[in-house]
């Protein structure tokens, strides 16, 4: 079996009566230091962090930023970076931080799908519950929405990411990953109201790229993104960081984007991936998201069309023709061949697994029931709601109770999540560092901890491709701490 | 710890296990059934201006 590891990250959006855009960056910094458990650990190490190297071989200068948030900042007292993001790492190895004004969380790393989704949706606990503590402490309500796009066009992220070998390279990794990226809407979009023009649409995201490849992820992005910011050994591995997500709130919903994502990973280390050559990338993607009614036809280079099944059913015939695929990987191909064939006979069906269609047939029951116009206001309030992270007031909630979710996890085993990692990747040893010595953890990262030791500082690297040890959880001692993690390695 | 209260949804306590019990369910049922006018409700409750209201900052 081939271990990926794999991690999201989630931009969620912050709403707080009386407050606004301009204000945002000040409040979730002063939201993530409030941040209510005080057994985390205040000193994330940016040593391995470069957001402006190309996977293609290349540093770019600086970093495209966006004109209208540039407005918001002028005149204002410009923070240290260090003071604006104000990290923690939490007893989980999960980090908790401000990422320009969104407070974002960051899962420990997994191998598992089913363990990414349960630490996704501890992020969705561990968030709300410091909104909570915010708003107790403020007195203003503090809503929580995982989403990715407001009203006026702003776009926030969800970042999918996998650990590839080095060798793989950029350009495998592009041609394999692009048309799943442009058509994986179908059935990982969550679907938004368009700002434009109030048409539905199947993503958040798909409108917000306009670049094939690039390095950039604030300002025209591009669909393919080619941040190199391996956060291990650089000459051995390669971070696939993909943007092109909608957030999802159905759990299977996750399991099925990233294990798409890995099966076309594995598909471009085997050299099998499908070959489609899109004509323009972006624009197949939009093109698909606002095809919510039927199976469009995107262009491809030479004056041929595919449609969006076609590109997606590929993918899964050739994981089945040329991997050894695990348990997981079979229940993705499954699934995910089970919602195309379903899509338009039984779209209830349909609806139970992917978001978009979830929120698509409320927002259909509400219009009837009220006998209102699509335009609206109620429609894109509506469209929000379903990704309020509340369980009092939040429209999947809702859903959820009226089992028209399908497989949602058990709430227990989300909670277990924000206690511990679920597997022995390093986020375990991460992890144990914050609950076991955290009076001697000088900085930690993805990568490495450095912990106080008798002859001085002590730099521990995490391998990211090797298990860990449970003994870690009982460490008395740095040297103790860095004898299993010695062990572990050989 | 973390406060998560709000949005862990709501659960009947475990009923204590008797000796004897053992044939019974092996975890309590925990999704009440609810009407679909739940969700309406919930959806009639929500403000139509919040959309309008609801602006973010880019992110990545």
């Amino acid at each position: 079996m081939i271990r990926m590891l794999s991690g999201i990250e989630t931009e969620y959006g912050l709403a707080i009566d009386g407050r606004g855009a301009e204000d945002q960056i000040e409040d979730a910094a002063a939201l993530v230091r409030g941040f209510p458990d005080k057994r985390c650990f205040v000193g994330w190490d940016y040593f391995q962090e470069s957001p402006r190297t190309d996977l293609r071989g290349f540093k770019k200068k600086k970093l495209s930023i966006d004109p209208v948030d540039a407005k918001f900042d002028s005149g204002r007292r410009p923070l240290a970076s260090e003071e604006v993001r104000s990290d923690r790492i939490l007893v989980n190895g999960a980090r908790f931080y401000n990422d320009h004004g969104h407070p974002e969380y960051a899962t420990p790393e997994c191998w598992s799908l089913h363990e990414l989704m349960l630490a996704d949706k501890a992020g969705e606990l561990v968030t709300v519950g410091v909104a909570s503590a915010y708003e107790a402490q403020s007195g203003r309500r503090t809503r929580i929405y995982k989403n990715n796009l407001d009203g006026a066009g702003s776009s926030y992220g969800t970042h999918d990411s996998c650990l590839v070998p080095r060798e793989v390279g950029f350009e495998r990794l592009y041609q394999a990953l692009t048309p799943l990226l442009a058509t994986r809407w179908v059935l990982c979009g969550s679907g938004s109201v368009s700002p434009e023009d109030g048409r539905f649409l199947m993503s958040q995201r798909a409108g917000v790229f306009e670049d094939k490849a690039s390095v950039d992820t604030l300002y025209r992005r591009p669909l393919f993104n080619t941040r190199d910011e391996p956060h291990a050994d650089r000459s051995r591995w390669a971070r696939l960081h993909v943007i092109a997500v909608d957030a999802n709130l159905i759990g299977e919903a996750t399991m099925r984007r990233v294990g798409l994502m890995r099966l076309a990973v594995r598909l471009a280390m085997a050299d099998e991936a499908p070959e489609w050559e899109l004509k323009d990338p972006c624009r197949a993607g939009q093109m698909v998201s606002s095809s919510v009614d039927q199976d469009i036809n995107v262009d491809l280079k030479g004056r041929k069309t595919a449609s969006a099944h076609q590109i997606l059913e590929s993918y899964l015939a050739r994981a089945e023709e040329h991997l050894e695929l695990s348990e997981e990987e079979r229940w993705v191909i499954d699934s995910c061949r089970h919602l195309l064939e379903i899509r338009f006979s039984e779209f209830s069906e349909f609806a139970r697994g992917v978001d978009w269609a979830a929120k698509l047939q409320i927002l259909r029951e509400f219009q009837e029931e009220e006998g209102i116009e699509w335009t609206h206001p109620m429609i894109a309030s509506l469209n929000l709601a379903y990704h309020l992270i509340d369980d009092e007031e939040g429209l999947f909630p809702a859903l959820v109770s009226l089992g028209r979710i399908e497989g949602e996890p058990d709430p227990s085993d989300v909670l277990s999540r924000i206690e511990r990692p679920g597997e022995l990747t390093r986020a375990s040893a991460r992890a144990a560092a914050v609950q076991r010595l955290s009076s001697d953890l000088l900085s930690a990262s993805w990568g490495r901890v450095v912990l106080r030791s008798p002859s001085g500082p002590l730099s521990i690297e995490l391998p990211p491709d090797i298990a860990y040890d449970e003994r870690l959880f009982s460490v008395e001692s740095t040297e103790e701490f860095a004898d299993i993690v010695q062990e572990c390695t050989r | 710890m973390i406060q998560a209260d709000r949005t862990v949804r709501r659960q009947d306590p475990q009923p204590a296990r008797k000796s004897g019990d053992e044939d019974g369910p092996q975890k309590p049922d925990i999704t009440k059934p609810k009407s679909s006018n739940e969700l309406m409700r919930r959806m009639k409750n929500v403000d139509p201006d919040q959309a309008k209201k609801y602006r973010q900052r880019s992110g990545q």
